[in-house]
């Protein structure tokens, strides 16, 4: 309670100080709050996603990762094999397709294709998804489209779509809004799609199980029975995911960890400036019967003090940047790509506590430890 | 109780030493002491010894039963707390506390409560005359009500001892006599002050003058009893 008197009487007397030293905390600490977020905002982008994921494996070339789309490396006798497997092993509907990704940086010129076989539509990937306008279906020879692409390239049905140079098609469907992936995609016939590829090979087969199959079993006996395949469950592939966003997070922490370090240093020099003008002060707390730990304690309850407002800034500035962000992605690709957990939240917090400890701890030491004779001074 | 015994201390300065004290042996009796001497004589290092800032080279310390020269910084800086009050000649105050927090600060380093605190440091300020200052910052504040916040903060534990160091040093004589006044009035019975100046006149307003010169102790005087 005194501490906390003395604390704020030192701070607020070198207010300019505290200031910059408060913002340069909380700046550091919102740049990793923001780096972070992305983590955390994606990994309940990818568990939401998953979770509305119709089919329970996905079959691909080996060595396909999960983020990039598939290469079209499956030959049909592939299919004809999976299909003939398909009683045995409990799998209801096999969905072959093709993905085509054209476009740049712009997500209005960004153009997701996916392939549907005859008698597949969205809803296979997608259980929810309803048609808003014109149908679910593209076959014979049309496009169904996401609510965003629709909404940001302004495709509105009848709209030609070009999916190469010999190849158009109209828009037949669009999508209700999902607020997820299916938002920016564009569904189009298989053989349409191969046809602009110029194969007959497929990227993926997604495969649909009985309800009593057992995943995991299914994807092993697929990958055993038939060579150069990768089968994911849904799960796994989020486990994967998951390993992938760890790493990412490591990065991103590594990255923000500069601004930290400064931020760190920033209070240490503050502090350690503010013990070498006080010297005398504490010379004369000494005299009157401070003991060392009094102004250990002191010097490092200002580090804190500064280490926390700060923190507590930066979070919420960063949860701030955080919303805006997420206005500019839902905006662009229909996913909230930032979040500030709480755990986030709360580990931002102690990094920045620790922050202010490390970078106290040495000047407290020092003030606490100059002997009364010196820090009085030559009278 | 305030006692030095062959107290001396040596200064090393690469292959110099320098001995600014040495064979100090007096007991102090209650009341006002003053040490007078040329500069560079010891008188603050003599100070810096009774009071504990300091170890001697040599020699013992005994203050209120406790021998300083024995323990260590904390337990020292505790016995001064419970035992001593102290003025020095300039930059006495925190300058961020006003004077009101001041005087309470070493009520609070003792953990008397804030309330209590409160009314007893406000009682001080009204003894040296300046509760009407007690929300004053120090550089609000005239050289001489400085010094008398500094008394009335080394008297909020009523100390057995007070130490000044030319408490009077940077003030006119009239600013300069009213603080030595503070200081007088309070060496009455069992409580000691040790003062220490090097204006004679002042001196003279104690009941006893010890002389030092090259950090040794070669003159008692005791103006009162001549
Ligand atoms: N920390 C130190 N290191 C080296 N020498 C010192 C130190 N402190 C004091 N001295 C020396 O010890 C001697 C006594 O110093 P001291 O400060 O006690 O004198 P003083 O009587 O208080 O003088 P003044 O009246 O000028 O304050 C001086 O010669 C001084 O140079
Ligand atoms: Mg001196």
């Amino acid at each position: 309670m005194e501490l906390v008197l003395l604390v704020g009487r030192n701070l607020t007397a070198r207010f300019t100080r505290s200031l910059f030293t408060w913002l340069g905390i909380a700046v550091a600490t919102a740049s990793m709050v923001l780096f972070l977020s992305f983590g955390e905002g994606l990994r309940q982008a990818l568990v939401s996603e998953m979770g509305n994921f119709g089919p329970q494996i996905r079959v691909v070339a080996e060595g396909t990762d999960v983020f990039s789309p598939p290469q079209p490396e499956l030959p049909p006798e592939m299919l004809e094999q999976i299909r003939a497997m398909a009683p045995e092993l409990g799998i209801r509907k096999i969905i072959p397709s093709v993905m085509l990704v054209r476009g740049g940086f712009d997500p209005a010129t960004s153009f997701f294709f996916h392939g549907l076989p005859e008698g597949a539509d969205p809803r296979d990937f997608y259980p929810p998804a309803k048609a808003a306008a014109g149908r679910l279906d593209p076959h014979p020879d049309g496009a169904v489209v996401g609510a965003k692409k629709a909404e940001l390239s302004k495709l509105t049905l009848g709209k030609p779509l070009r999916l190469s140079r010999e190849v158009t098609v109209p828009v037949v469907g669009i999508l209700e809004p999902a607020s997820g992936l299916v938002d920016s995609l564009i569904f189009v016939p298989l053989k349409t799609l191969q046809q602009v590829l110029g194969t007959k090979n497929y990227g993926v087969f997604m495969i649909l199980l009985d309800p009593d199959a057992k995943v995991e079993e299914v994807a092993q006996k697929l990958e055993a029975a038939i060579p150069g395949i990768d089968a994911q469950s849904t799960n796994e592939a989020l486990k994967f995911a998951e390993r992938s966003l760890r790493i990412g997070d490591l990065i991103r922490f590594g990255i923000s960890l500069v601004a930290l370090v400064v931020g760190g240093l920033l209070v240490a020099n503050t502090v350690m400036m503010s013990v070498y003008e006080r010297t005398r002060e504490f010379g004369v707390m000494r005299a009157i019967g401070a003991r060392r730990r009094f102004i250990f304690g002191l010097v490092l309850s200002e580090a804190l003090f500064l280490a926390l407002a700060g923190g507590l800034a930066g979070v919420l500035a960063g949860v701030l940047g955080s919303a805006a962000i997420n206005a500019y992605t839902r905006e662009a690709v229909g996913l909230a790509l930032s979040a500030v957990t709480p755990r986030l939240a709360l580990f931002s917090m102690a990094v920045a506590l620790v922050l202010g400890l490390v970078a106290g701890l040495l000047p407290a030491r020092g003030a606490s430890r100059i002997p009364v004779t010196e820090a009085l001074g030559r009278i | 109780m305030l006692r030095a015994e062959n107290l001396t201390k040596r200064y090393r300065q690469g292959s110099v030493t320098v001995t600014a004290l040495e064979g100090f042996s007096y007991e102090f009796p209650p009341g006002p002491t003053a040490v007078v001497g040329p500069s560079g004589s010891g008188k603050t290092t003599l100070l810096n010894l009774l009071a504990g800032f300091d170890l001697p080279t040599e020699g013992a310390v005994e203050l209120g039963g406790a021998r300083l020269d024995r323990l260590g910084e904390d337990e020292r800086a505790g016995v001064r707390l419970e035992q001593a009050g102290f003025v020095f000649q300039s930059w006495n105050l925190l300058p961020t506390l006003t004077a009101l927090e001041n005087v309470a600060f070493p009520l609070l380093l003792a953990g008397v409560r804030p309330a209590e605190r409160r009314d007893r440091a406000l009682a001080l300020l009204d003894q040296v005359g300046l509760a009407d200052r007690a929300h004053h910052r120090p550089n609000q504040l005239s050289g001489g009500e400085q010094q008398r916040v500094a008394i009335a903060r080394a008297l909020a534990l009523e100390p057995a001892v007070l130490f000044a160091d030319e408490p009077t040093g940077n003030l006119d004589s009239a600013a300069g006599h009213r603080v030595l006044d503070l200081l007088l009035e309070h060496a009455v019975g069992e409580r000691r002050l040790v003062l220490v100046t090097h204006d004679l006149e002042i001196a003279a307003r104690a009941e006893r003058v010890l002389h030092l010169r090259d950090g040794r102790l070669v003159k008692i005087e005791e103006p009162a009893a001549v």
